[in-house]
């Protein structure tokens, strides 16, 4: 996750860079660190470097990685093209370059321009032959995790949803700790409406997650902050979708925490406590006062939303106010 | 039912519906279309006026959908506009299919509107339109016939769908080169910063 000061130092020399102000070398490495999905940009400055025979000499050896990263950005921009070469002679310009074949010659029998092959492969919806070249590349590398996720990005690609659930799930039983693919598979269970699973697979990353939150809590880091109470909202938005009366009480638990974590400033969370409350007042109508949920919370995230609302997007406010007035939780 | 029915695509819905799908590559999009039913004599015609981009992510998930359908319907009811259907933009470039999330919001707006049509991105002949080389809409029609499942029109060769500017195309292409589609907002970028208009005022002036 990007903080909030690279984040906005990377938009200031994307700008910078767009008009003609220099600064690309710097643009291009901050977005090999904080890996951004800017591969258009990415694919025009580092051709434009690369084409450039004395900009590219000055790299020395960071050549090789810009290779690599403009070759990612190419597969990324379907201008798998790109990676053709005709001529490495110059003063020809690289319009076309070759970067993975650059990349081979200069390193036979690498590990990483391997994958960079096969990702080729599959940019050119060759997944057969990708297929192959992962099979050789894991056999020396049994246990390399990029390659996994090769395989599967390559069943996500060819709409083999079931299949990519299978591979994700064998990953997560060598590879536990690894947060974004236990993201990755809730978010396929998602798309497939297994909610139960996803809601599994968020239970995974909150029980891992919480430690690391906790710290930067206390250096309040927005982007990890994030994270922590976005992981909470999906958790409850998964059990709202799943409907119910335990399901609704549990997602108002979790929309609850992400708003206390938060300080009462998460949209969603706030929302989603007055959607469930209002559901929940539907599913116990004639029920005895007793069993009734009674609390403020409900009202109060109702009026945290409507100061929200006047203050930043007052034209909605009205919209907000009739809402929240049908839902019975404002006056 | 719907089978007599015709569709009519005004320039604003068809441009920002296209424009969000561009904003967002490599996820998949969706949203409500707004607009009303003309009925001159036997004929009937669901005019689409307008688009409202509702997400770029997570679309299988409820709770944004419904705060969005109410806040919606409320604005547009004042203009005489209610929702009379939904458009969706697969993930993958060249997923024609009509998905179960889709399917299941296509549902939810037949039952208030049973002429409801779905508008599914066509990616091909999107990326035709990337290169100006497109004549039809880069979209394909689906409504609910009797046996209550979601069909394809067009495919017999009848020509339901229009878009209601001829022109609408072209000046579709022009915004695609000036890289309109970087200033649209979806209701999930309002929820993520309330300032954020989801009715995006002012987008094409």
């Amino acid at each position: 996750m990007v903080g909030a000061e690279e984040a906005a130092r990377l938009d200031r020399l994307e700008i910078q860079v767009e008009n003609g102000g220099g600064g690309a070398w710097e643009y291009l490495c901050l977005v090999h660190k904080l890996k951004p999905r800017r591969s258009d940009k990415v694919l025009k400055h580092g051709l434009a470097i690369l084409n450039d025979p004395k900009a590219r000499s000055n790299l020395g050896g960071e050549e090789w990685t810009l290779y690599e990263q403009v070759a990612f950005a190419a597969f990324d921009c379907q201008q798998h093209n790109v990676a053709k070469v005709f001529s490495l002679s110059l003063p020809l310009p690289l319009h076309m370059c070759d970067c993975v074949a650059v990349l081979s010659k200069e390193f036979p029998g690498s590990l990483r321009v391997g994958r960079l092959e096969g990702m080729l492969l599959e940019a050119e919806n060759s997944w057969a032959e990708a297929e192959k070249v992962y099979a050789r590349l894991l056999e020396d590398n049994p246990l390399d995790q990029i390659i996994y996720k090769r395989k599967v990005a390559i069943a996500k690609a060819q709409g083999d949803l079931k299949v990519a659930v299978d591979f994700l799930n064998k990953y997560l039983e060598i590879f536990m700790s690894d947060h974004d693919a236990w993201r990755e598979l809730a978010e396929i269970y998602v798309s497939l409406q297994m909610y139960k699973q996803a809601a599994f697979c968020y239970e995974e990353l909150l029980l891992s997650q919480p430690t690391v939150s906790l710290y930067h809590l206390a250096y309040a880091e927005a982007s990890s902050l994030q994270l922590w109470f976005l992981l909470t909202a999906f958790i409850e938005q998964v059990l709202y979708t799943m409907g119910g009366l335990e399901n609704l009480l549990t997602a108002k638990k979790y929309y609850a925490s992400a708003t206390t974590l938060s300080g009462g400033k998460n949209t969603r969370a706030l929302y989603g406590i007055c959607l469930c409350s209002a559901a929940i007042s539907q599913l116990t109508k004639g029920r005895s006062k007793e069993e009734k949920e009674s609390s403020d919370l409900p009202s109060l995230a109702a009026e945290a939303l409507l100061r929200d609302y006047k203050y930043r997007a007052p034209k909605k406010l009205p919209l907000l106010n009739s809402m929240l007035k049908n839902m019975k939780l404002s006056s | 039912m719907a089978a007599d029915c015709c569709y009519e695509v005004s320039q604003i819905a068809y441009v920002k519906l296209v424009l969000h799908a561009l904003k967002h590559p490599s996820s998949a999009v969706n949203g409500l279309l707004l607009g009303r039913l003309r009925q001159d004599g036997s004929t009937a015609t669901v005019e689409v006026a307008d688009a409202v981009p509702l997400s770029h992510a997570q679309i299988g998930l409820l709770p944004a959908l419904e705060i969005a359908l109410i806040q919606i319907e409320e604005h547009f009811e004042a203009e005489g506009l209610s929702v009379v259907g939904y458009y969706h933009a697969n993930e993958r470039h060249n997923d024609l299919e009509l998905g179960n999330a889709a399917k299941k919001i296509g549902d939810h707006i037949f039952r208030y509107f049973p002429r409801a049509a779905v508008l599914l991105l066509d990616n091909n002949k999107l990326q035709k339109l990337k290169t100006g080389k497109g004549r039809d809409p880069a979209v394909q029609l689906y409504t609910r016939d009797s046996s209550r499942s979601w069909r394809q029109t067009g495919s017999d060769g009848s020509n339901q769908l229009t878009l209601k500017e001829p022109t609408a195309n072209i000046v579709l292409f022009d915004y695609i080169s000036s890289e309109k589609w970087q200033q649209i907002v979806d209701f999930d970028d309002h929820l993520d910063d309330i300032s954020k208009d989801w009715l995006n005022p002012g987008l094409f002036d």
